[in-house]
């Protein structure tokens, strides 16, 4: 299919693109271990404390590093005019969208899951027994960000502010997947875990519906 | 204009009269008292604002597909409205739990969500404000406004969801209706949402005389 | 009479709310008009 084909060609240009200088990734991590180590002055983290605010700590943190991480996503094309080029070189402008939130979803994912062996080391939290459950919740977490963070981007590349545009337009939108990710990371981590299917069927549908919304009207955040 | 004037003063004599139906018709509620007479314009507000919501979301996905300028107009004034409803709801919110259960706020599911929409659509208006091109702004203004529709349900299901595994004694509701309560609950209802679309009216037309004055300007310069 | 000034303070203050809101867009809808009266005047003199 000619979307398919045209969507992994673009997501191997923008992989590339990243794993040249890997700097987005690299900041990215250094800038959600700032933000998990300065969080755990904020309360006495013994293990019961930790595990009480852990999950929803990380997830906070995940969620400002995306919302920082994103920025470039868009206002990168503006410089060159690449985004004309890019219109130019697809039939579906969607592919450009899918090739974009998918190379953003992996590398959240990718820092995501580099933090995990750090959180579980600071904060006291047994995360291996429960690893592959945990990758399935930050797989979906991480759809969800990059689904909205690259149409929210795409967005905020055309107003003024846009640093704090941004975050201030996904924020509130991902109470719902901060929400679910948080208690489904939290049961995870409790002394007796638990995969918790409705808070995942919840992320689902998230990322569905926005998946969905970016697919039949993002292609007019694109137009010139 | 007369017709406008008829409908204002229908408004709010049916406000005034919900009032007092709020305040003498409606019975004494048993743990409550006096206090739980808030619920008749609490609870229709919240339900109001997620009207005049939908009617934003009418008119931003009529504009993305029409584009023409009267669905931005709708969604511009259904956000407004929507956020003034919201408003009652969150100022009256805390008017009623403090005497009825001694906290300002208790991060009660309804109350909660409500705080979010108002965040989520303050975000809306701000975006407006930081594009110029009024054609830029409508569009992207529009997909947006699309967006933070499709998170009303999540978000409400969300909170509630996440309130039912950690509950809290608040509840804002007038636990059963009894029949006259419902009666006063209902015109409150109607009152109020009469006065969302006087407000939604009011609020399209500014937008179109305001389209006015610019085309009339360009044809000044002309 | 318990909490009255509660409830009151509830309507008032809710009503205030829709009031200033009604008052706003009414005055910014009179200047308008004044307005297209105003540009469609000096268009009509040329």
């Amino acid at each position: 299919m000619s979307l398919m084909s045209n969507t992994s060609a673009l997501f191997g240009k923008e992989l590339r693109t990243e794993f040249r200088s890997r700097e987005l990734l690299t900041t990215t991590v250094i800038f959600i271990l700032v933000v998990v180590v300065l969080f755990s002055f904020t309360f006495d983290p013994t293990a019961t404390e930790s595990r009480r605010f852990g999950p929803g700590l990380l997830w906070l943190a995940f969620l400002f590093a995306a919302s920082l991480m994103l920025q470039p996503c868009f206002l990168r094309e503006q410089g060159n005019d690449t985004l004309s080029a890019l219109r130019l070189s697809v039939p579906d402008p969607f592919a450009i969208f899918l090739a974009k939130l998918g190379a953003n979803t992996l590398f959240l994912l990718l820092t995501e899951i580099m933090m995990i062996p750090v959180f579980a080391i600071l904060y006291n939290v047994p995360v291996f027994r429960v690893f592959p459950q945990l990758v399935v919740v930050l797989f979906l977490g991480s759809l969800g960000l990059g689904v909205t963070g690259t149409a929210l981007s795409a967005i905020s590349a055309q107003a003024r502010m846009r640093e704090l545009m941004l975050p201030l337009l996904l924020l509130p939108l991902l109470t719902p997947l901060l929400i679910a990710s948080t208690e489904a990371t939290a049961a995870l981590l409790d002394p007796k875990p638990t995969l918790r299917w409705d808070w995942l069927a919840f992320l689902i549908a998230f990322d569905v519906i926005f998946l969905t919304a970016l697919w039949l009207f993002g292609e007019y955040l694109l137009e010139e | 204009m007369k017709k406008d004037g008829l409908f204002a003063f229908v408004v709010v004599a049916l406000l005034g009269y919900s009032a007092y139906a709020a305040f003498y018709i409606a019975p004494d509620e048993k743990t409550m008292h006096l206090v739980q007479r808030i619920f008749y314009l609490h609870a229709p507000c919240g339900m109001t604002a997620l009207v005049a919501f939908l009617v934003a979301f009418v008119g931003n996905v009529g504009y993305l597909v029409k584009r023409e300028n009267k669905w931005d107009w709708l969604g511009i004034a259904g956000v407004e409205v929507g956020l003034a409803f919201c408003t009652v709801v969150l100022l009256t919110g805390p008017i009623w739990a403090k005497p009825a259960w001694g906290v300002w706020w208790a991060w009660d599911a309804r109350l909660t969500s409500t705080l979010v929409l108002w965040l989520l659509y303050v975000s809306y208006l701000l975006l407006r404000t930081m594009i110029e091109d009024p054609d830029r702004r409508a569009l992207v203004s529009a997909f947006y406004g699309v967006f933070s529709f499709l998170d009303v349900p999540l978000v409400y299901g969300s909170i509630w969801w996440w309130r039912t595994q950690h509950p809290q004694p608040v509840v804002f509701t007038s636990g059963g209706l009894d029949p006259t309560m419902r009666k006063v609950f209902y015109l409150s209802w109607v009152s109020l949402t009469l006065l969302m679309v006087l407000l939604i009216r009011k609020r399209y037309e500014l937008e179109e005389l305001r389209s006015e004055v610019q085309a009339l300007e360009r044809e000044a310069e002309a | 009479m318990k909490n009255i000034g509660s409830v009151f303070a509830a309507y008032i203050i809710g009503w205030a709310v829709f009031f200033l809101f009604y008052v706003s867009v009414a005055r910014r809808t009179a200047s308008l008009r004044a307005d297209v009266q105003r540009l469609k005047d000096s268009l009509n003199k040329r």
